[in-house]
């Protein structure tokens, strides 16, 4: 029966004009969405490759040089892209994409597309993610709005409950078949994004991006069949198909508007972030509590070097085997890293609640457990930006202490020399891992746990206030 | 005697409405019970109350000797109905929409068999791979008998059928009636039109605020004196 009622809709739906020319416009923007995604990530990931290779190959070509030289000479870390991000780009447009890695130290990730590009792309861009999240859910409302008002209104339902079948089949069966609908604008460019991405040199296919295209295909599944069975129940509760349509283009607003912006400014205002200026002044303030590598009149240098007299049991520093100096920055850079990774652990700390709250509020609105579930499974979101951060500084920190320790075996009058070219091609380069699937997954729970939970609960009590819901 | 259709001081009160004012009524397989009576009097509500549509604030209403209320699924083996407005699926043609709501109903029928119902009630053969959408309310109303037809049911509900339709596919339609009621088929009837229901009906029920003030067998009245009684009770 369900079966029937399914394919009546399915086939109904296909031969309705408007539903053609809006599924039309839908699907392109999908695809265009697809193919501009695939070019934005191929130029974005070329040139972040190239300038990798370019920094790596003048630091490993620099001439000989004094240790500390080269850490203030320093490096960059270039954020690579995910696979998946041609889909969803996240907040990669607004994070930066690069770090100068240098001693003393830990810059934040600057060059953002959104710094660098033209105003539009505060707007918002025309992402895969953004026609799923918010065209496509319109595209379902003015596909389901009439289910039950228009068959009430034509009578048709009394002859469809005439036959044998309960409201509750009729549901289903509608449900059914909207989705199939649903499914034949959305597969496509689905399809054609897994092709590129399985098919293309430029992205590293594997297990992972499978798991998680497939986790991405699921939880949009999940989000319009909810979407779905919300249409479909409003549509039963309300008594035309105009009050229906207002009811959920009402929601929609609500859903994808105005409460995304209202949890924003919330979490802004109840976790207030620090601006750059307090945070520099801050770390400045705090690293003079440290010991100055580069001043030697210094009260901690002065106390680690007596400290290193006494050790070797000499009287002065021309004796020592190390230099004191390079021991000197290595204490200083332990103690300045420190100092600048409470404050960005506090910062990051700061933004996570800001997220976190944003999350919590996909419990109340299946828009808000979509967009952070769709970031995480494209490698896009804030937890995997921090990833980079945090691997960035972690080969910063390892750099300069490296060098510094070149700089402290040298001896006393390390600075009137200099350390042969071939020492900087024999340290490593930056190499970054993105992270996996299971390293994402406590990130993506709650806004899965969300999505699940609205999708069943509205299965459950909306298809129960269907069965009650007046025929005649 | 065994009725198909009863219903016991069945009572429909509406929030700002009583409807209908406990109702006793019994039809017999065959039989044709035509319901006359102005808008508001109670045809529709006491359809919706044998359909299952709506729930009755007392008494009981059976079909078949179920009672409805208990078992408005069951019941709907013995029911077709055909509405005033047979609209049915635009997008869908003649013969799809008879092909659902037989599925719906139990029924799966090979296309000439479908082919067959519809060219039965009365659509030109052309038609039946038109869209509905295309369709007059004739046109529609036919496809509406032929759904019921297929059905074999053994109560037709009828709610002002002949509402709309010219005088050749009414008397199209009367004559299945008779055709029907031969087989043994029982009729619930709504409908303003006097004339049919004397045409058609064995029995006639004159319905005024929500009550059954008369019954008469239609063999025992002409038309003129039909439509005396019926304004009579109007007035």
């Amino acid at each position: 029966m369900m079966h029937s009622i399914a394919q009546k809709e399915f086939i109904s739906t296909l031969r309705d004009r408007r539903f053609g020319v809006l599924s039309a416009l839908v699907l392109a923007l999908l695809l265009a969405a697809t193919l501009v995604g695939r070019a934005s990530y191929r130029t974005l990931q070329q040139e972040r490759q190239l300038a990798q290779a370019t920094v790596n190959e003048q630091f490993r070509n620099q001439p000989a040089r004094h240790p500390h030289r080269v850490a203030h000479y320093g490096s960059f870390a270039f954020r690579p892209k995910s696979g998946l991000s041609l889909l969803d780009a996240g907040v990669d447009s607004f994070t930066g994409s690069a770090v100068f890695l240098e001693a003393h130290q830990q810059n934040s990730v600057n060059f953002s597309p959104a710094q660098q590009s033209g105003s539009l792309i505060r707007f918002g861009e025309m992402t895969v993610a953004f026609v799923l999240q918010l065209l496509v859910p319109l595209l379902i409302i003015f596909l389901c709005f009439g289910a039950f008002t228009q068959e009430r209104e034509t009578g048709t339902l009394k002859l469809l409950l005439s036959q044998g079948v309960t409201i509750r089949q009729v549901a289903w069966g509608k449900i059914l078949g909207y989705s199939q609908a649903v499914a034949l604008v959305v597969a496509p460019a689905l399809a054609l994004a897994a092709v590129l991405l399985f098919t293309g040199e430029e992205f590293a296919s594997g297990v992972d991006l499978a798991a998680r295209l497939t986790l991405f295909v699921v939880s949009y599944a999940v989000y319009f069949f909810l979407f779905v069975v919300g249409a479909v129940v409003v549509s039963a509760g309300q008594s035309s198909s105009r009050a229906a349509l207002v009811t959920l283009l009402g929601f929609w607003i609500l859903s994808g508007i105005i409460l995304p912006k209202a949890t924003a400014n919330l979490g802004a205002s109840l976790y207030p972030t620090t601006t750059k200026a307090q945070m520099d002044a801050e770390v400045h303030e705090q690293a003079q509590h440290g010991l100055n590598g580069h001043d030697p009149q210094d009260k901690r240098a002065a106390a680690l070097k007596a400290d290193l007299l006494k050790k070797y049991g000499v009287d002065s520093e021309d004796k020592l085997p190390v230099s004191v100096a390079g021991l000197q920055m290595a204490a200083g850079e332990e103690y300045s890293t420190r100092v600048y990774q409470q404050h960005f652990a506090a910062l990051n700390a700061t933004y996570q609640r800001q997220n976190r709250l944003s999350d919590w509020a996909g419990l109340l609105n299946p828009y808000q457990a979509i967009r952070p579930l769709s970031m995480g499974l494209a490698g896009s979101d804030f937890a995997h930006y921090v990833h980079f951060q945090q691997a960035a500084e972690s080969y910063r920190y390892d750099l300069v202490q490296r060098l510094n320790g070149l700089q402290a075996s040298m001896g006393y009058g390390d600075k009137e020399r200099r350390l042969d070219a071939s020492t900087w091609r024999a340290v490593p380069v930056f190499m970054y891992q993105a992270p996996t699937l299971g390293w994402a997954w406590p990130h993506l729970f709650l806004p899965m746990a969300a999505l699940l939970l609205w999708a069943g609960l509205l299965s459950w009590i909306g298809l129960r206030l269907i069965a009650t819901t007046p025929v005649a | 005697m065994t009725y198909i259709l009863e219903a016991k001081e069945l009572r429909k009160q509406y929030a700002d409405k009583l409807a209908l004012r406990g109702l006793n009524l019994q039809i017999a397989p065959g039989e044709v019970f035509c319901l006359l009576g102005q808008n508001g009097a109670g045809k529709s509500t006491t359809i919706n109350l044998f359909l299952g549509f709506v729930q009755p604030t007392a008494g009981a209403a059976f079909v078949n000797g179920l009672e409805v209320a208990t078992n408005p699924i069951k019941i709907k083996e013995y029911l077709a109905y055909i509405p005033e407005q047979v609209m049915l699926y635009p997008h869908l043609t003649g013969l799809e929409n008879l092909a659902l709501f037989s599925s719906l109903a139990g029924y799966k029928y090979p296309q000439w068999e479908l082919v067959q119902y519809l060219t039965d009630a009365g659509l030109p053969a052309e038609a039946v791979q038109r869209r509905v959408g295309t369709y007059s309310k004739g046109m529609r109303q036919k496809v509406g008998i032929a759904i019921a037809v297929a059905k074999h049911a053994k109560v037709l509900l009828l709610d002002e059928p002949t509402s709309g339709l010219d005088p050749k596919a009414s008397n199209e339609f009367s004559e299945l009636l008779r055709r029907l009621s031969g087989q043994g088929t029982a009729v619930l009837m709504a409908t303003h039109d006097i004339f049919r229901a004397k045409e058609v009906g064995t029995r006639v029920g004159i319905m005024r605020e929500g009550e059954l003030v008369d019954v008469r067998p239609t063999a025992t009245l002409n038309a003129q004196e039909l439509e005396q009684l019926y304004l009579t009770f109007m007035n």
